[in-house]
């Protein structure tokens, strides 16, 4: 080591630039994987602490009152591997939750009693010390995303009627703290809950909570449930277990994970060529001092050694200063993702986490620089001195154009994100979601088809769908069916494989189902005391019910169920407030209901559009940096190896602004082909990627459109902005004179 | 009393190209470095005198014979163990200097010296005695070879070249780069350094350079095509003079 250290310093020192500039690349990849890794070690983990200090059951399911009998609780008991049971009363509700997120939000809520004793599923409730008033207390995920404050005020609407409540607190719990599960808790101090059950009686439901030991199936143990109950003929309403629930909660922090992960490995394959680029382009021009170290008795281990260590030194200080900056911005990320999730946790500094950053770079740098100076051991010493290195310096050109692939893959993939999140948002929710109208009325009994026929002669309407959201039951559990007159019309086709249904017998499944009904098989639905078989045809996505979906035609539907009731409306334009207010008034006698999904689609939006808003915009000044970066690299390894080259050239004439045009065009031709490749390759790994990231959130077929202007439109400003970079950073050639080529 | 041999070189043959471009420099050398003497190689150009210097130090592996190196046959050597042989055994000046570029003289040195030195005080005061013989002051110690005369930084190089204290001391056309003063300097020193009994090695077609040498080797047709013995040098020296040049014409210069 001692031999090396003079050596090592002066490598470190003659080109500081280079190791700033590679230290910063360096330090992004590790801000980026900390923040990931954090992510994923802490996020789950915090869950899973959670879920644990709550005592929260591993299987919850919920049955009407009216079914459940004395001696279902011991049954349940004796089921192998069924450790603990314990039941909680409920009312289960449709409610519209009014003014959430600013507009009506019709969600499946059930309201519990805070003073129920539990030893399961317990409650960590703020501000509630038994007297609770007017208050309800609502799950954290109601106040990150529908915007209700503690002390202020909500309102359900059910069954038509408005029930107001001063927001108590807010309920940390497992069980139904994200609408990604289907339902959603409310929770009443106990005699306002038991004037609320009187007033629903009808509605009282039972929930069975559930601790199966360590070496019990939870899938298995959910069907085996199922058909009990089936058997009995109790009609299940909701059944849920802690692994879908907890995939559901952690959606978006997932995406994230995949996404950041990506990033970082874009940026470290970036910094690993330039480094390499850096250590060849130092090869080639310090060849000959590289021969007279050889010449006094430096060994080739010596060279390499003191040429790679600058990178690892610098490597290590720029990973441990990324991981330290990382943890002031993953309070603020993790507060983002509560919104999604409807839990919160303060990030915590993570040993396993750093540990791992560090030896991954540093192993990828030591790795890479090694191969790159590799060519050191085959130098020698006499050809090193006369400047003859025995290969080609093609290979730059390679660098360079790998390098500025690996940037338009960023900006294209950026720029994607952008065009469809930001330009054509419906693609981003048509991903996410599944039909997008205008408005959904629900008509009085018996006046569909007229409030359909009304619709249809109004110009402002594009298009009148029966369409509904039913529950239905299926041998495994419970599922959100879609029901519509015609798949064909529908404005957002999720169905991923095979086809939607056309007759009455044919169904269209979710993903999260698909491995159990191959398409072909038949499945049995079953709607209170009514079943019926359906043939799969094909597969359907959806991320919002975590792929638990299934799609009938409106006659396979009625086979088993009541007629739909609900009419989605399509307007040409955004005018559904306005459209609802208007026929609510005209029309009265024809509306039961309505909802404004044009707002709330708005505010889905929001809410996706604000996390993904702030990964394009980071992807875009870690795009703007590289380039930077990338061209202070390029331009600086070149001015100093060709300084010789340029100080003839100032001395038979050549004006510096004529070298700096030079020194451009030298390399923005491979930049320029570069990018314009990347940017048409685009048209196929964009897709590519989008597929695999959004798949992993449960999107398998994604609506984005890679708008091939768009990719142009960046490999040509990303040429140009190269060029002009190269340009400003080509001023250090105003500095070499004749005479100085004359004194080296 | 006979010479003590430090290099004794057998069979030597180098070619460079391949196939129909072939050239062969030597094909059958032999030639033997004596400690203590200022050997001098000289010849036209493309003759094979640096490569001749440069197998000799095991700078170059020869295509095939025998080099000993103080009893060592350094043409088995590897390159890592070359490497160990080299900072051990050999000094090398170069025509074009090669001092580490924006590092300073004493740094140049001491990347040299440590080498073989565990002791960086003992290197650096080693080397501040050197720079004294070399007449480069203390002033310029800091400076990098761009801040400083060609001349200066010959002798600096030479005092890199010499900090290991070498067995032998190469030398390839080491005033080539240089004027006239800055010539006389740097020969001046390696007058010195011979005068301290080190064996030097140099090649050059400079006569004046030749001069400081006491034994003279011409290379010809890939062979020692003849040999001057020209004793200790002393300034001004005329007989010297008029012997090389005599030597030199005999052999075709």
């Amino acid at each position: 080591m001692k031999k090396i250290s003079t050596l090592t310093l002066h490598n470190l020192k003659k080109a500081k630039g280079q190791f700033i500039s590679f230290g910063v690349f360096i330090c992004l990849t590790a801000f980026i994987i900390n923040i990931a890794l954090v992510l994923a070690f802490q996020t789950f983990n915090a869950y899973d602490s959670l879920f644990d200090q709550l005592g929260a059951a591993d299987i919850n399911f919920i049955i009407p009152e009216i079914q459940d009998y004395d001696d279902l609780l011991t049954e349940v008991e004796e089921m192998d591997g069924v450790s603990f049971v314990e039941k909680h009363g409920g009312v289960f509700t449709t409610a519209t939750v009014r003014e959430f997120a600013g507009s009506d939000f019709d969600m499946n809520t059930v309201f519990y009693s805070l003073d129920e004793e539990r030893t399961l599923n317990l409650l960590d409730v703020t501000n509630y010390s038994g007297e609770g008033g007017n208050s309800v207390y609502i799950p954290l995920y109601m106040r990150e995303l529908g915007g209700f404050t503690e002390g202020g005020s909500i309102t359900y609407s059910i069954d038509g009627e408005e029930h107001t409540y001063n927001i108590g607190g807010i309920v940390s719990e497992m069980q139904y703290g994200n609408y990604g599960t289907g339902m959603i808790g409310g929770y009443l101090p106990g005699t306002l809950y038991e004037d609320f059950a009187e007033e629903y009686s009808n509605n009282v439901i039972v929930e069975y909570s559930l601790k199966i030991s360590d070496t019990a199936d939870l899938s298995e143990m959910k069907n085996t449930i199922t058909e009990k109950l089936r058997e009995k003929g109790i009609a299940l309403m909701s059944i849920n277990d802690k692994d879908t629930s907890k995939q559901t909660r952690t959606m978006v922090c997932t995406l994230l994970i995949v996404i950041f992960l990506a990033l970082a490995a874009i940026i470290l394959v970036v910094s690993i060529f330039l480094s390499n680029f850096r250590i060849r382009s130092a090869i080639e021009g310090e060849l000959a001092q590289m021969g007279v170290l050889k010449a006094v008795g430096y060994t080739s281990g010596l060279i390499i050694a003191s040429t790679i260590m600058p990178y690892i030194l610098v490597g290590v200080i720029a990973t441990v200063i990324g991981i330290v900056l990382s943890y002031s911005v993953l309070p603020s990320v993790a507060g983002v993702l509560a919104i999604q999730s409807g839990f919160s946790y303060t990030p915590e500094f993570d040993i396993m986490a750093l540990l791992i950053v560090i030896l991954t770079l540093t192993c990828a740098i030591l790795l890479f620089s090694y191969l790159s100076a590799g060519k050191i051991h085959k130098l020698e010493p006499i050809n090193a001195i006369r400047g003859i290195t025995g290969d080609e310096s093609a290979g730059q050109n390679i660098l360079l154009f790998i390098v500025s692939f690996g940037i338009m893959v960023l900006l294209s993939f950026a720029g994607t994100l952008l065009y469809n999140v930001n330009i054509k948002p419906d693609n981003f929710m048509n991903t996410l979601s599944e039909e997008i109208p205008s408005v959904i009325f629900t008509a009085e009994d018996d006046k569909l088809t007229e409030l359909e026929e009304l619709l249809q002669t109004d110009s402002r309407v594009k298009l009148v769908l029966e369409y509904a959201s039913v529950p239905v039951s299926y041998e495994d559990g419970s599922l959100t069916a879609f029901v519509c007159e015609d798949f064909s019309k529908v404005t957002n086709d999720i169905c991923y494989e095979g086809r939607s249904p056309e007759n009455e017998n044919e169904i269209a499944v979710g993903n999260a189902i698909s491995d159990s009904y191959p398409i072909g098989s038949i499945m049995t639905l079953t709607v209170g005391d009514k079943s019926a078989d359906y043939r799969v045809t094909g597969y359907i996505q959806s991320v919002n019910n975590a792929g638990s979906v299934c799609q009938l035609t409106r006659e396979g539907y009625e086979k088993i169920g009541e007629s739909i009731n609900s009419v989605n409306v399509y307007l040409y334009d955004k005018i559904a407030g306005e459209f609802i207010n208007e026929y609510e008034e005209n029309h009265d006698t024809l509306i039961k209901s309505s909802v404004n999904y044009e707002q709330l689609n708005e505010n889905g939006q929001m809410m996706y559009t604000g996390i993904v808003s702030v990964i394009v915009v980071i992807l875009f000044v870690i795009s703007v940096l590289m380039v930077l970066l990338v061209m202070y690299v390029i331009i600086n390894s070149m001015i100093s190896r060709r300084k010789q080259e340029f100080g003839i050239y100032k001395a038979i004439g050549y004006t510096n602004g004529q070298l700096t045009i030079k020194t451009a065009l030298n390399f923005i031709p491979v930049v320029a082909v570069a990018s314009v490749i990347s940017a048409v390759a685009g048209l196929w790994y964009l897709p590519a990627m989008n597929n695999t990231i959004f798949s992993m959130i449960g999107a398998i077929k994604n609506h984005f459109e890679v708008a091939v202007w768009i990719l142009i439109v960046f490999a040509v400003v990303f040429t140009a902005v190269a060029f002009v970079i190269s340009v400003l950073l080509s001023a250090p050639i105003k500095k070499i004179t004749a005479y100085s080529l004359l004194k080296d | 009393m006979s010479k003590e041999t430090v290099i004794s070189a057998k069979h030597l043959k180098k070619a460079f190209g391949k196939g129909d471009s072939i050239q062969v420099i030597y094909s059958d050398l032999n030639i033997d470095i004596y400690k203590g003497d200022f050997t001098v190689i000289m010849g036209s150009s493309g003759a094979g005198k640096s490569t001749l210097m440069y197998s000799l130090s095991g700078m170059d592996k020869p295509d095939g014979g025998e080099i000993f190196f103080d009893g060592t046959d350094i043409t088995k050597l590897n390159n890592d163990k070359l490497a160990v042989f080299r900072r051990k055994e050999c000094g090398f000046v170069f025509q074009q200097i090669y001092l580490i570029d924006k590092m300073n003289l004493m740094d140049n040195v001491i990347t040299a010296g440590v080498l073989t030195s565990k002791d960086k005080e003992d290197i650096k005061y080693r080397a501040k005695e050197l720079f004294s013989l070399v007449n480069i002051p203390e002033t310029t110690w800091k400076k990098t070879s761009s801040q400083i005369s060609g001349g200066e930084a010959q002798r600096a190089g030479i005092v890199r070249a010499v900090i290991n204290s070498p067995n032998v001391l190469f030398a390839d056309e080491p005033t080539g780069a240089l004027n006239s003063a800055n010539s006389a300097a740097v020969l001046d020193v390696f007058s010195s350094l011979h005068k301290k009994e080190q064996s030097i090695v140099m090649v050059t077609h400079d006569k004046k350079s030749a001069l400081r040498g006491n034994r003279i080797i011409y290379i010809k047709d890939g062979k020692i095509y003849g040999e001057c013995d020209l004793g200790a040098y002393e300034q001004d020296d005329a007989g010297r003079t008029e012997k090389l040049d005599k030597f030199i014409k005999e052999m075709g210069w």
